[in-house]
């Protein structure tokens, strides 16, 4: 019986339930915005009427007209927060969906179970999602979350802005992203962010590159300066560049010349908004993969006479060749597994030692025995022995 | 956990009370009934509109109360979330390990989902990808799963033609999957009531197990006498309850092993360790980074990160002694008691006696080292 360690494993869940609870928040506080002007609007207007009509300006009849073009107002707002309003109850639905998800795993005794099995699919279908996601295969994604009923532990929408956005910068547009960029000053500047700084200093290299040199003294001036208390030593660099050609050796023109930078806005991008949205900087199927690699690979694994098709590490085309940089497993304690079975040998599985010195489990020894006739053929080397030449092998 | 969802509960029905009293609703009604006042009296103009104002003024503070309330409800629940999930991932990120790999993955992604007879997935997957799977494999699995689909209705049939046409190989590996198959089917026989059909089974197919089987179809044809009560005699065993889910295991495991792959999908047990192995990482790397070393770049992990029994793949034998693991150098010995440890040990232990007689540091057995002899795991 292995038992979970519930607390530990729960405490992995992090971007699991704050990034739909942060959602939700954020709904909230726009439909609240929006809702606060209203009313700071609405009070107005009924003060100005209530002037007006008090100065004969407006009789009862011009007073109703008003009363119903606020009630009309109103209205409008009340659409216009649809969209607002829907996401806030798809957000909270969906934070109750994945705390039960979790709830349900605190139920789960043992490693062992079936059910942990079962959860443990559902959770490998999450990462894989997640990657798919952040890979750009949203098909995929979103066909496997709909065939497996988890629309609701994993976020297909957040991806559907940041694709655009990246999509857009492949072609070399800024605007885009600078309209992100503008939607979520106050939570950029809390991260620190120099996107809004770079995507600035890219068009103004565009610009220069077309060699536009009016345009883009403008745009700097516009643009640009706003950053020079922070930014001084790349603002008068790239200013440098109207004095090069695109074509020029000189470093370090050549390198701010260089497309490449667009692949390096595009990753500060992508960085940026997965901070602001909770997300883990780099995808969860990468992490826990190079965890469990590491924890499963021994030497063993790339010498072809102890490989063990069982071992995810021992496929060289595979597991194996993304392991090769990783770390490899330490033991202080011996288990021996048996290479007939596969089973670990314990007190309920002795090790025996053949003549030959090879070692198997007593279980898997007796059964070849039981079908031969109580011979045995020790697989790795071919000799034949009798079931009675084993001898007990002690592993403390 | 379950105090940790009902605190949630409380925000969602905050949450509840503001949808169902929509405060734009209660503007709106406000507003209205100001304006139906004045049309049916146009005289109450100036009083309708200052009563209005006032009206304003304590709904929306009202509002804005609700509103406030549900914010901080939110945020509170929030920096629980914060205190409650605290596995911090960052530091045992290494974004580099499998730079120029990402094929690799793909491909396992896209073979993990062929070998869950999840085909649509998998080759959805592999077009959006751009990957080209092999043919071969997606035929044998689709193969596979079709004899699976077939057990899960207790239809032995597929199967016990699948592992005849593959006797050979299949004994080769020490598998008795067919002979398995064969018992189920007599027994399926019995259990339906067919004596004289079982009867007519067993002498059909079991005869070219009879040396390999004896025992066991010896039991089968004892169950005979006491047909109508298996169940109740000391036979009981032969119909076990999870028999077709036994079988089922058997077939995919031999089948797997046929064609050269693990039983389990590689991806689901990496990940599946990955997960339980995390927070022992996230210590260990945190300590790591405290010291300007990633965890990630050593040769070998300076923890151990415990395996369930169905995840070890190799025998790993650390010395008794000295705690090492044994390698190709220092490998693991045999003393004539039984007891092994690793070559170096014996060796030191052999040079503090002078006659050369040593004694086993697990029991009272003496022996020479030169009667120690290597063991292969
Ligand atoms: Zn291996
Ligand atoms: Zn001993």
């Amino acid at each position: 019986m292995n038992k979970i360690n519930h607390d530990q494993l729960l405490s992995l869940e992090h971007p699991f339930i704050k990034i739909p609870v942060e959602k939700f928040r954020s709904s909230l506080k726009t439909e609240q915005k929006h809702i606060e002007k209203e009313i700071a609007h609405l009070t107005n207007t009924v003060s100005e009427i209530s002037k007006k009509s008090q100065h004969g300006i407006m009789d009862a009849n011009q007073v109703q007209t008003a009363l119903e073009a606020i009630v009309s107002r109103l209205s409008t707002l009340k659409r216009r927060l649809t969209e607002t309003r829907a996401e806030e109850s798809l957000y909270s639905q969906r934070t109750k969906v994945r705390l039960q998800h979790l709830q349900e795993f605190t139920a789960i005794p043992t490693l062992d179970s079936d059910e942990f099995g079962r959860w443990s699919r559902v959770r490998l279908n999450r990462i894989l999602i997640d990657y798919m996601l952040r890979e750009g295969f949203r098909e995929t994604a979103s066909y496997l979350a709909k065939s497996e009923n988890m629309e609701d532990l994993v976020d297909i929408e957040l991806f559907v802005q940041s694709a655009k956005i990246e999509q857009a910068l492949n072609k070399y547009s800024c605007s885009e992203c600078l309209q992100w960029c503008n939607e979520n000053k106050s939570s950029l500047k809390k991260i620190k962010s120099t996107l809004e700084f770079s995507l600035r200093e890219q068009e103004f290299i565009e610009l220069a590159r077309e060699r536009r040199s009016q345009d883009a003294i403008a745009y700097a001036k516009k643009h640009l300066t706003p950053w020079q208390e922070t930014h001084m030593k790349e603002l008068s660099q790239v200013m440098a560049l109207l004095a090069f050609p695109p074509d020029t050796k000189c470093q370090p023109y050549k390198r701010l010349y260089d497309k490449s930078r667009w692949r390096n806005i595009i990753s500060q991008f992508r960085s940026n908004n997965f901070a602001l949205q909770f997300f883990t900087p780099e995808p969860l199927l990468n992490v826990t993969l190079q965890a469990g690699l590491s924890a499963l690979k021994t030497p063993m694994c790339y010498l072809p006479e102890h490989r063990n098709i069982n071992c995810p590490v021992c496929d060289p085309h595979t597991l194996g060749l993304l392991a090769t940089d990783l770390p490899l497993s330490h033991h202080f304690n011996s288990s021996i597994v048996c290479r007939i079975s596969g089973q670990i040998m314990n007190e309920d599985n002795l090790p025996m030692a053949l003549p030959n010195g090879y070692v198997y489990s007593y279980n898997a020894l007796a059964q070849m025995a039981s079908l031969n006739g109580g011979k045995i053929t020790c697989p790795r080397t071919g000799a034949v022995f009798d079931i009675a030449q084993v001898k007990k092998v002690f592993i403390s | 956990m379950e105090a940790f969802v009902k605190d949630y509960d409380k925000v969602i029905k905050k949450q509840r009370m503001l949808e169902t009293n929509d405060p734009l609703d209660r503007l709106i009604n406000i507003v209205n009934e100001a304006k139906d006042k004045i049309r049916a009296d146009p005289s109450s103009v100036s009083a309708s509109l200052t009563a209005l104002g006032k009206t304003i003024k304590t709904v929306s503070s009202g509002i804005s109360e609700e509103h406030k309330e549900l914010q901080s409800a939110l945020s509170k629940y929030s920096k629980a979330i914060d205190k409650r999930f605290t596995g911090d991932m960052i530091a045992a990120i290494n974004p580099h390990a499998f730079d120029n790999k990402e094929n690799i993955l793909r491909n396992t992604i896209a073979m993990h989902f062929i070998r869950q007879g999840n085909f649509e997935i998998g080759d959805t997957f592999a077009k959006e990808a751009g990957l080209k799977l092999p043919e071969s494999m997606r035929h044998k699995f689709m193969e596979m799963f079709e004899i699976v689909e077939a057990l899960k209705v207790n239809s032995l049939e597929p199967a016990l033609e699948w592992s005849t046409r593959h006797r050979r190989e299949l004994e080769k590996r020490s598998s008795i999957l067919e002979f398995k198959l064969h018992r189920q089917r007599y027994l399926q026989l019995l259990e339906a009531s067919r004596k004289e059909d079982a009867i007519a089974y067993a002498k059909q197919n079991f005869g070219y197990f009879g040396t390999r089987h004896t025992q066991e179809i010896m039991r089968l044809m004892g169950c005979l006498l006491f047909f109508d009560r298996i169940k109740s005699s000391p036979y009981a065993d032969l119909i076990a309850p999870n028999a077709n889910a036994d079988i089922q295991h058997m077939f995919t495991r031999d089948f797997c092993s046929l064609i050269g792959l693990s039983c389990e999908s590689p991806l689901y047990i990496s990940v599946t360790v990955g997960t339980q192995a995390m927070p022992t990482i996230i210590k260990m790397s945190s300590i790591m980074k405290a010291k300007k070393t990633e965890w990630s770049q050593q040769s070998e992990l300076p923890v151990e990160i415990n395996l369930t029994d169905d995840t070890k793949f190799h025998s790993i034998f650390a010395c008794p002694v000295s705690k090492e693991q044994a390698t190709d150098e220092n490998p693991p010995m045999m003393m004539v008691c039984g007891h092994v440890i690793c070559k170096e040990s014996l060796v030191k232990l052999s040079r503090s006696v002078p006659n050369g007689r040593l004694k086993c540091p697990y029991c009272p057995t003496e022996s020479m080292s030169s009667q120690a002899k290597n063991v292969y795991f």
